[in-house]
C-alpha cells in the first residue's frame, strides 16, 4: 500500500523540516540520503517500510531538537554527560579501578530519579541560593521603587510635625499677645480713668455735673482697667503655667507609656 | 523485549557499537548492529547520533565511498569516558538486579 519512492520520501522529509535550522535540516537530510545509499537500491521499499512515514521521522528529529525527547530517562542522561561525566574523568586520573568510579555510580542514580538523597539535596541547596539571590534583586528593586513614596511619607511626616509645631508656636503666640493686649489695655484705661478723674475734678468748677459724670466715667474706665489687669494676671501668673505643666504632663505620661 | 530502553542505556549501547570500529562506522551499519541487540524503530537512531555528536561524544567525518560521501561516526575521547561510566553503571545495576533475582538479597 506504500508506494514511496526514496526521492518522494526525500522531498516529504525535507518540507516537513522546515521548522528548524538549515543545519539541522541538512544533516538530517543527509543521514538518510546516506542510510538510502547504504541500504541499496534493492531494499528502498523496506527501508521507507522500516522507517514509517516521514511525518514520523520529522518528529523524532523534532522532539529531540526541543529536548522532550524521551520522558525522564533523558534526565539521566544529561545528569551523566554534564557533572557526574566531569566526576568520572577527575576519577579517572587517579586510577582506572571500578572501585573508584562506583561512589559516582551511586550519584548517578539519584540524579536520575527525582527521589535521590545526596544528588537531590545538594541541587536543592544550589537552587535555594539562586532563589535567595533573586529575592535580593526583589527587594533591592522593590526598595527603589517604594523609595519615593517612603521620602513623600517622610517628607508629610516632617510637614506634619512642622505644622503642628507652627500652630503650637502661633497659638503660644497669640496667647501671650492677648495677654500683652489685655496687659496694655488694662494701663490704658487706668491711664484714661485718671486723666477723666482728673479733668472731672478740674471740670467740677465749671460745670458740677458735668464734672461728677467725667469723674464717675473716669472711675469706670479704672474699674475696667483693674479688671483687664486682673485678667491679664490671671492669664500670666496662673492659666499659662497651668497649660505648661499640662503640656508637660501629657508628654511625660506619653514617655513612661511608650 | 518486555523492559523498554531508556534514553542513557540506548547512548550506551549505541557509544558501544560505535566504539567497536577503530575507523569509525556509518549510520545504517550502526542502526542494523544496535538492532542485534534491542528491538527499536530506525528512525530513532538518527536523533541519538546527533545528540551524542553535539555532546562531544561522537565526532562525524565524511569519507568517499563509490563516488559518493559517506558520513562516519567515531567516539571521541568524551565518548569513551561516558563509555566507561555507562559499563561500570551497568555492572552495578546488573548485579544488584540479578543477586535479588537470585535469593542472594533480602
Amino acid at each position: 500500500m506504500n508506494h514511496m519512492n526514496k526521492a518522494e520520501f526525500m522531498r516529504q522529509l525535507e518540507s516537513l523540516l522546515q521548522n528548524i535550522s538549515e543545519q539541522e535540516r541538512q544533516e538530517a537530510l543527509q543521514y538518510y540520503d546516506d542510510y538510502f545509499n547504504d541500504a541499496g537500491p534493492e531494499n528502498e521499499q523496506s527501508v521507507i517500510e522500516a522507517l514509517g512515514n516521514p511525518a514520523r521521522v520529522a518528529e523524532n528529529i523534532r522532539r529531540d531538537l526541543y529536548g522532550a525527547g524521551y520522558g525522564d530517562g533523558d534526565e539521566a542522561r544529561k545528569a551523566v554527560t554534564g557533572r557526574e561525566l566531569a566526576e568520572y574523568d577527575e576519577a579517572a586520573k587517579d586510577s582506572c579501578s571500578q572501585e573508584q568510579s562506583q561512589p559516582g555510580g551511586g550519584t548517578w542514580q539519584s540524579g536520575g530519579a527525582s527521589s535521590g538523597t545526596g544528588e537531590s539535596g545538594s541541587s536543592g541547596q544550589s537552587g535555594k541560593k539562586k532563589l535567595s539571590g533573586g529575592m535580593i534583586a526583589l527587594i533591592v528593586i522593590l526598595c527603589i521603587c517604594a523609595a519615593p513614596v517612603v521620602f513623600g511619607l517622610i517628607g508629610g511626616a516632617v510637614g506634619l510635625i512642622v505644622g503642628v509645631l507652627g500652630v503650637v508656636v502661633g497659638v503660644l503666640a497669640g496667647w501671650f499677645a492677648l495677654i500683652f493686649g489685655f496687659g496694655a489695655a488694662a494701663v490704658v484705661c487706668m491711664v484714661i480713668g485718671v486723666v477723666l478723674m482728673i479733668l472731672g475734678a478740674i471740670g467740677m468748677g465749671l460745670h458740677p455735673l458735668a464734672g461728677v459724670g467725667i469723674m464717675g466715667g473716669g472711675l469706670i474706665t479704672i474699674g475696667i482697667g483693674i479688671l483687664f489687669m486682673m485678667l491679664t494676671v490671671a492669664m500670666a501668673g496662673w492659666i499659662t503655667p497651668a497649660i505648661f505643666r499640662g503640656i508637660g504632663h501629657l508628654f511625660s505620661r506619653k514617655k513612661k507609656t511608650a | 523485549m518486555v523492559f523498554n530502553t531508556g534514553a542513557a542505556l540506548l547512548d550506551a549501547i549505541v557509544l558501544a557499537v560505535v566504539s567497536k570500529e577503530p575507523e569509525g562506522t556509518y549510520g545504517y551499519k550502526i542502526t542494523q548492529d544496535v538492532r542485534q541487540v534491542i528491538d527499536l524503530s530506525e528512525s530513532t537512531l538518527y536523533p541519538v547520533l546527533r545528540r551524542l555528536q553535539k555532546d562531544d561524544c561522537l565526532e562525524v567525518y565524511d569519507r568517499e565511498c563509490a563516488g559518493r560521501n559517506r558520513r562516519y561516526y567515531k567516539v571521541t575521547s568524551r565518548g569513551w569516558a561516558q563509555l566507561r561510566l555507562y559499563e561500570s553503571e551497568w555492572r552495578s545495576y546488573s548485579e544488584k538486579v540479578t543477586s535479588l533475582f537470585e535469593g542472594k538479597m533480602n
